[in-house]
């Protein structure tokens, strides 16, 4: 499971034990991403839903993953929260937790670092680059969720055995799509990896030296302004 | 208006949605907006700033419209009927480039082209009236006076978690004086310690920056930090640890204690 995914799966985990209901976890993948569902089974939750897609999926495809998570969702019947990861932690597009909220019509709450439940309102923080916001929204909604919000827990190996035992539904996604889905429209063309070329000069020995030298070096590159 | 409101047409001419203060500020206003304005006006690509709430409004937005999205690209170009760009995956060790049938949306890596010039002509004004969205504002915390854009400083001295407690962060500011340039951190300073504020964090989670001189000083160096300073001009790290990956993508290093170079080369820039 994606880092960040897990804090989702606990702060969902968090909110039952404060109250009561269940949790029911849905991933999109090929058949061997149930290994990632029993994982946030172990964690906690009660029930999990698999959408298997039969081809590779392209990671910049959201708009299909998002599509076909909320079809899976609505599925399994009335909910009152939907708890996403702000982003994957290998690709992080960050796409599909507002794209669902649109597929499911719910209210979007993103980047959250605190979540509060009051009879039918939820009540957030929202962290955003210059400021955090307190946000309010009627449930059922839809929240993404920063690592901060967390720490996640380490399932025992009690808890690992007994998720074996937890029921997990596997969907076809072309059962889902029923030709309503939307066409894929993005794709990844390609991936280089990253390639820097700097110089590595390293200087060792006194702070007084090191730092002399430091300062010559940028000053010939030009880059000291003073 | 701020950038975040703006929508650029593919035609290369801007067209500014105005609903009002609210409309920036309100995500589900911004998209009920922009996809109103974009329903009339077509527009072969919608292209937002990769702020948190541009990453929503763009996501919301295609999936409204039922258009393809791309996250955080730069070196976007149009190729016949499609939009290619690029984006940073895997902590910035990969650059994937991507592609999406036009018309489409696309948040913009923040930092990667130069700011576009106030007081541009040529805006064309849709008006939408009045909206409203599901989502109420209660109150805003910490709001902080973005003192410093990192975005647009051409020195920034970074500090990591070889500073060992808030306090000493003062070395680091006065460093940051001395050269005319801006204070940033790494992700741990700010997101998990809280010594500096989160719009000071630089990389792949952070800001994104070009300086002429990035310096780091107790920052290991790991990807994620790299993703967002690798299109600065030189890179200079301090750090006691000869074997830290700073020094790998650096020009110049020193190996040795922030704690006493720093203040020597205070003491240099003085004389
Ligand atoms: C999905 C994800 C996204 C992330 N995004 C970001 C991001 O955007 N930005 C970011 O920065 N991090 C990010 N991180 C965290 C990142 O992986 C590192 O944990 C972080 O960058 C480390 O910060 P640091 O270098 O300050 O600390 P450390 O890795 O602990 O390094 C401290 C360094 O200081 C040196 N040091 C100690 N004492 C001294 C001294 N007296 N003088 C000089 N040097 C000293 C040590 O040798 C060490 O190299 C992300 C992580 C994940 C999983």
């Amino acid at each position: 499971m994606s880092t960040f995914d897990k804090n989702a799966v606990e702060e969902s985990i968090r909110l039952k034990e404060a109250s009561s209901g269940s949790v029911t976890v849905f991933t999109v993948g090929r058949s061997d991403a149930k290994k990632t569902v029993k994982e946030a089974l172990a964690m906690g939750g009660d029930r999990g839903c698999l959408v298997i897609i039969a081809a590779e999926p392209d990671p910049h495809d959201s708009l299909t993953t998002a599509y076909l998570l909320a079809r899976a969702i609505e599925r399994a019947g009335p909910f009152d929260l939907v708890l996403c990861a702000e982003g994957s932690s290998d690709i992080y597009a960050g796409q599909v937790p507002p794209m669902l909220s649109e597929w499911l019509a719910l209210p979007f709450l993103g980047y959250v670092r605190k979540v509060e439940i009051e009879g039918r309102v939820i009540r957030c923080e929202q962290t955003l680059e210059e400021k955090v916001r307190v946000l309010e929204a009627e449930l059922p909604a839809l929240v993404s969720v920063v690592s901060e919000i967390n720490e996640p827990r380490y399932p025992t190996l009690l808890q690992i055995m007994q998720a074996s035992k937890k029921p997990i539904e596997e969907l076809r996604s072309e059962l889902l799509v029923d030709g309503r889905g939307p066409p894929r429209l993005v794709t990844t063309v390609g991936m280089t990896a990253h390639a820097m070329s700097r110089k590595r000069v390293i200087f060792e020995g006194s702070a007084e030296a090191t730092s002399r030298k430091l300062v010559e070096a940028l000053r010939s590159e030009g880059v000291l302004k003073r | 208006m701020t950038e975040r409101s703006r929508a650029s047409q593919g035609a290369g001419k801007d067209l500014l949605v105005d609903g009002g203060a609210e409309v920036v500020e309100d995500p589900d206003l911004t998209v009920e907006a922009l996809a109103r304005a974009a329903a009339k006006k077509r527009p072969s690509a919608i292209l937002v700033g990769a702020t948190r709430t541009g990453r929503i409004v763009a996501a919301r937005l295609a999936a409204k419209l039922r258009l393809g999205c791309l996250s955080d690209v730069y070196r976007l170009k149009v190729q016949g009927s499609s939009i290619l760009g690029e984006r940073d995956v895997f902590a910035g060790k990969v650059v994937a480039q991507v592609k999406a049938d036009l018309p489409c949306v696309a948040s913009v890596k923040v930092g990667t082209y130069p700011k576009m010039s106030e007081g541009r002509t040529g805006l064309e004004v849709e008006e939408v009236g009045s909206l409203q969205g599901g989502v109420r504002l209660v109150e805003t915390l910490e709001k902080r006076a973005a003192t410093t854009d990192l975005r647009s400083a051409s020195v920034i001295v970074s500090a990591g978690r070889g500073f060992r407690t808030k306090e000493d962060l003062s070395l680091a500011e006065d460093l940051a004086r001395a050269l005319g340039g801006a204070l940033g951190c790494s992700r741990p300073l700010s997101s998990d310690y809280g010594w500096l504020p989160e719009e000071l964090h630089i990389g792949l989670t952070g800001v994104t920056v070009r300086p002429s001189l990035y310096l780091a000083l107790g920052i290991s160096g790991q990807l994620q930090h790299i993703a967002g300073i690798k299109e600065s001009k030189v890179i200079a790290a301090v750090n006691t640890d000869k074997d830290a990956p700073i020094f790998q993508v650096a020009d110049y290093g020193i190996v040795g204690d922030l704690y006493q170079v720093v203040p020597a080369i205070l003491e240099i820039l003085k004389s």
